[in-house]
C-alpha cells in the first residue's frame, strides 16, 4: 500500500508517517500544494491524507484535480477547521472521510484501513489472524469458522484494535473512537474496561487466543501475528 | 428631576426675581419723577403767590379746588420752606387722600404767614398701582407660557433625544445590523448621534476583531495539538517505558484531550454566535433523546446511576445539530454532577424537556450557573457545557431554567 501525506506541519507529517509505516505500507510526504500536485501526477497512491489548509493553496483544489483526472485514490481530509462546510464540500468533491485536528494516530490508522477496505484496495474485506477472522463487509467475527456474537461496541473495539495491530492504543483514543468527544474527559475509563473484558471473554470462549493485551496504565495492544 | 424641569424652575425664579427687583426700582424711580413733577407745579404756585404778595403786599384769597388748595396761617416768625407728602381727611366724603404740599413763609402787610400749597397725589398713586398690576400680570402670563412651552414644545424638541435613548437601549453587540443613529433637525442631537455612530462602529469593529481572534486562535491551536497528540501516540509505542513515565504520559494525554475539547467548545460557541446554524427542520425529540440515552448508557452505568425516562412524542422545528448538542450537554451535566449511586430522571412532554438529577447544592451562585468557565471545584469538564446550553437556547429562543430542591437539580427547556 502506498500512502501520500499532504501536510505542511512537518512534525505532524513525520508523526503520521512513522505511525502508519509498516511492512506493507509506504508513506510519501508532501508539505506544499505544489509538491503534492507533482507527486500525484507522477505516482499512484492508494490513499491520500490531505490537509486542506496549505500555505500555498487549498487542499480542496487537489481533490478537484484528482476528480478531474478520474483518479481512484482514497482521500481522507485532515483539517484544522472542524467546520461542517469544509466537511460537506470535501465529501461532495469525492473525499472518502474527514478527520478534524487534533486526532489520535490510531484513529487515523483505522480510518485509512477502513477506506482502503471500502475501496477494496486490500483485495479482500477479510482480516485474518490465525483462528480469528473479521469480515469488515459483513461486520462479523468468527473463530475457527464459527461466528462469535459480539455487540456493536465490542465489534468496533476489536476492529479498532485489529487496524492498529502491534501498536499500543491509548484509552483516550479508544474512548474517543467509540463514544466521541463528549465522553472524553471522564474521570475513569471503567466503561471501556467493561467492554474489553466482555470482548476478551467471548473470544477466549470461542477458542481464540488472547490477542488483546493490556499495557499497564496506558491502554491496549492487539498482538496478533 | 428632569433637565428641563430643573432649567425652567431656575429660569422662572430668575425671571421673577428680575421682574420684582426691576418693578420695585421702576416704582421707586417713577414715583420720584412724578413727585418732582408735582413739586414743580407747587413751585410755580409759590412763585405766583410771592409775585402777588410782592406787588400788592397782601395775601391772595385762599383757593380750594378739588385737587389744589392754598392756605395762609399767620405766624410770629417766618417758617422754613419745605415739601411734604401727607394724607388728608378733609374730603367731604371723609376719604383719606394723599396730598403733596409745600409750606413757605410769606410776609404781607408787615406780618408773617405760613403759606401751604397742596396738590392731590391720587393720580400719581393710581398710575403706580396700575404699573404694579401690569407687572404681576406679566409674571403670571410668563409662567403660563413657560408651562405650555415646557409641556408641548419642549417635548417635541426632545423627541430625537428620546429616539436616540431607545436605540441605545436596543443596542445589541451580537446583532447582525449595526444600530444607526440618524441626523436630526437639532444640531446638538445630530452631533450626539454622530458620536454614537462612531462609538458603536468602533465597538462592533473591536468585537468583530475579538471574535475573529478567538476563531483564529482556536484554529491555530488545532495543529500544535495534533502534533502533541501524535507524538504521544508514538511515545507510548516504546516498550521500555516505566510505570512513572506511563503515568506522566497519561496525564499529558488527559491534558491534551481537555485542551482540544476546550478548543472545540470555544469554536462551537463562536459558530453559534456567528449564526452558522440557522437552518431548522422538524426534529423528533423523543427519538433524539432515546438515541442520546443509548449513547450515554455506558457513562450512566460507570457512575452507578439509575436512569428513568418518560418520553412523549414531541416534534419541533430546530437546528438538528444544535438540538443534539443541547440534549447531550444537559445529559452529560446530569451524569457528571451526580452523586455515587444517584439517579437521573428525563421527561419530555409537549413544550418542555426536563432533566433532573441527584446532586450536591451548587458551590456558587445560581445565576452564575450558565456562565462560561463556571464550574465546581471537582468538575472534570472544561466549564463550557452549560454556557453552550444557554447560548443555544438564546439562539433558538428557548427558555432554560434551573431549580434545586431536596437534593435534586432540575434543568428545564421550554419551547
Amino acid at each position: 500500500m502506498k500512502l501520500l501525506i499532504v501536510e505542511d506541519e512537518k512534525s505532524l507529517s513525520d508523526g503520521m508517517a512513522s505511525y502508519l509505516k509498516q511492512e506493507n505500507y509506504l508513506c510519501d510526504q508532501a508539505d506544499t500544494y505544489r509538491m503534492a500536485l507533482e507527486k500525484i501526477e507522477s505516482f499512484e497512491y492508494d490513499c491520500i491524507l490531505l490537509d486542506i489548509n496549505l500555505h500555498d493553496g487549498n487542499g480542496l483544489d487537489i481533490l478537484r484535480t484528482l476528480k478531474e483526472e478520474s483518479k481512484t485514490e482514497g482521500v481522507i481530509i485532515i483539517s484544522a477547521r472542524n467546520s461542517l462546510d469544509d466537511k460537506v464540500s470535501g465529501l461532495e468533491l469525492g473525499a472518502d472521510d474527514y478527520l478534524a485536528k487534533p486526532f489520535h494516530l490510531s484513529e487515523l490508522r483505522a480510518r485509512v484501513e477502513a477506506v482502503i477496505r471500502r475501496k477494496k484496495l486490500a483485495g479482500t474485506s477479510l482480516l485474518r489472524y490465525n483462528e480469528l477472522s473479521i469480515d469488515t463487509q459483513g461486520r462479523t467475527v468468527s473463530v475457527q469458522g464459527r461466528l462469535v456474537e459480539l455487540t456493536r461496541k465490542e465489534y468496533q473495539l476489536l476492529l479498532y484494535f485489529a487496524y492498529n495491530k502491534g501498536r499500543v492504543v491509548s484509552k483516550n483514543a479508544i474512548a474517543e473512537h467509540l463514544w466521541g468527544d463528549d465522553m472524553g474527559g471522564s474521570a475513569n475509563y471503567d466503561f471501556i474496561y467493561t467492554h474489553i473484558k466482555n470482548l476478551r471473554k467471548k473470544l477466549l470462549e470461542a477458542g481464540s487466543q488472547d490477542y488483546i493485551q493490556s499495557v499497564y496504565g496506558m491502554g491496549y495492544k492487539f498482538a496478533a501475528p | 428631576m428632569k433637565l428641563f424641569t430643573r432649567y425652567s424652575r431656575i429660569n422662572f425664579a430668575a425671571t421673577a426675581l428680575v421682574l420684582l427687583v426691576g418693578s420695585l426700582s421702576f416704582y421707586v424711580i417713577l414715583r420720584y419723577v412724578l413727585i418732582r413733577q408735582l413739586d414743580d407745579t407747587l413751585r410755580v404756585e409759590e412763585a405766583e403767590i410771592q409775585d402777588f404778595v410782592s406787588k400788592r403786599d397782601s395775601l391772595p384769597p385762599p383757593a380750594n379746588y378739588k385737587d389744589q388748595h392754598v392756605q395762609f396761617v399767620a405766624r410770629d416768625e417766618p417758617v422754613h420752606r419745605r415739601f411734604r407728602s401727607r394724607v388728608v381727611y378733609d374730603d367731604p366724603d371723609g376719604e383719606a387722600r394723599p396730598f403733596r404740599m409745600l409750606t413757605f413763609p410769606v410776609r404781607a402787610g408787615g406780618r408773617y404767614y405760613m403759606a401751604t400749597v397742596s396738590k392731590s397725589q391720587v393720580e400719581t398713586e393710581d398710575l403706580l398701582f396700575l404699573i404694579v398690576v401690569l407687572i404681576i400680570g406679566i409674571i403670571v402670563l410668563l409662567s403660563i407660557f413657560q408651562f405650555i412651552i415646557n409641556r408641548f414644545l419642549i417635548r417635541k424638541m426632545w423627541q430625537p433625544f428620546q429616539e436616540t435613548m431607545q436605540a441605545i437601549k436596543q443596542f445589541n453587540l451580537s446583532g447582525k445590523e449595526a444600530t444607526r443613529f440618524p441626523p436630526t433637525r437639532i444640531e446638538e442631537f445630530t452631533e450626539l448621534n454622530g458620536a454614537l455612530n462612531q462609538m458603536t462602529e468602533k465597538i462592533l469593529g473591536d468585537y468583530q476583531t475579538l471574535k475573529h481572534f478567538t476563531d483564529n486562535a482556536s484554529h491555530e491551536m488545532q495543529t500544535p495539538l495534533a502534533v502533541i497528540n501524535s507524538k504521544l501516540d508514538l511515545l507510548i509505542q516504546d516498550q521500555g517505558l516505566n510505570e512513572k513515565q506511563i503515568r506522566q504520559l497519561q496525564a499529558m494525554y488527559d491534558a491534551v484531550g481537555r485542551l482540544s475539547r476546550l478548543n472545540q467548545s470555544l469554536l462551537l460557541m463562536t459558530k453559534i454566535e456567528n449564526e452558522q446554524f440557522l437552518e431548522t427542520e422538524p426534529v423528533d425529540l423523543k427519538e433524539l433523546t432515546e438515541k442520546k440515552l443509548v449513547e450515554l448508557e455506558d457513562l450512566v452505568q460507570a457512575g452507578g446511576l439509575t436512569l428513568t425516562a418518560s418520553l412523549e412524542s414531541v416534534r419541533t422545528a430546530m437546528n438538528p445539530f444544535l438540538a443534539d448538542i443541547l440534549l447531550n450537554n444537559l445529559l452529560i451535566n446530569a451524569i457528571r454532577h451526580n452523586v455515587a449511586g444517584g439517579s437521573i430522571a428525563v421527561t419530555l412532554r409537549a413544550g418542555e424537556f426536563r432533566v433532573r438529577n441527584t446532586g450536591n447544592p451548587l458551590p456558587f451562585e445560581e445565576q452564575q450557573l450558565f456562565d462560561r468557565f463556571q464550574k465546581g471545584p471537582r468538575s472534570q469538564g472544561v466549564g463550557l457545557g452549560l454556557a453552550i446550553v444557554r447560548q443555544i437556547c438564546d439562539h433558538m429562543h428557548l427558555v432554560v431554567g434551573h431549580e434545586y430542591a431536596e437534593g435534586w437539580h432540575s434543568f428545564s427547556i421550554r419551547f
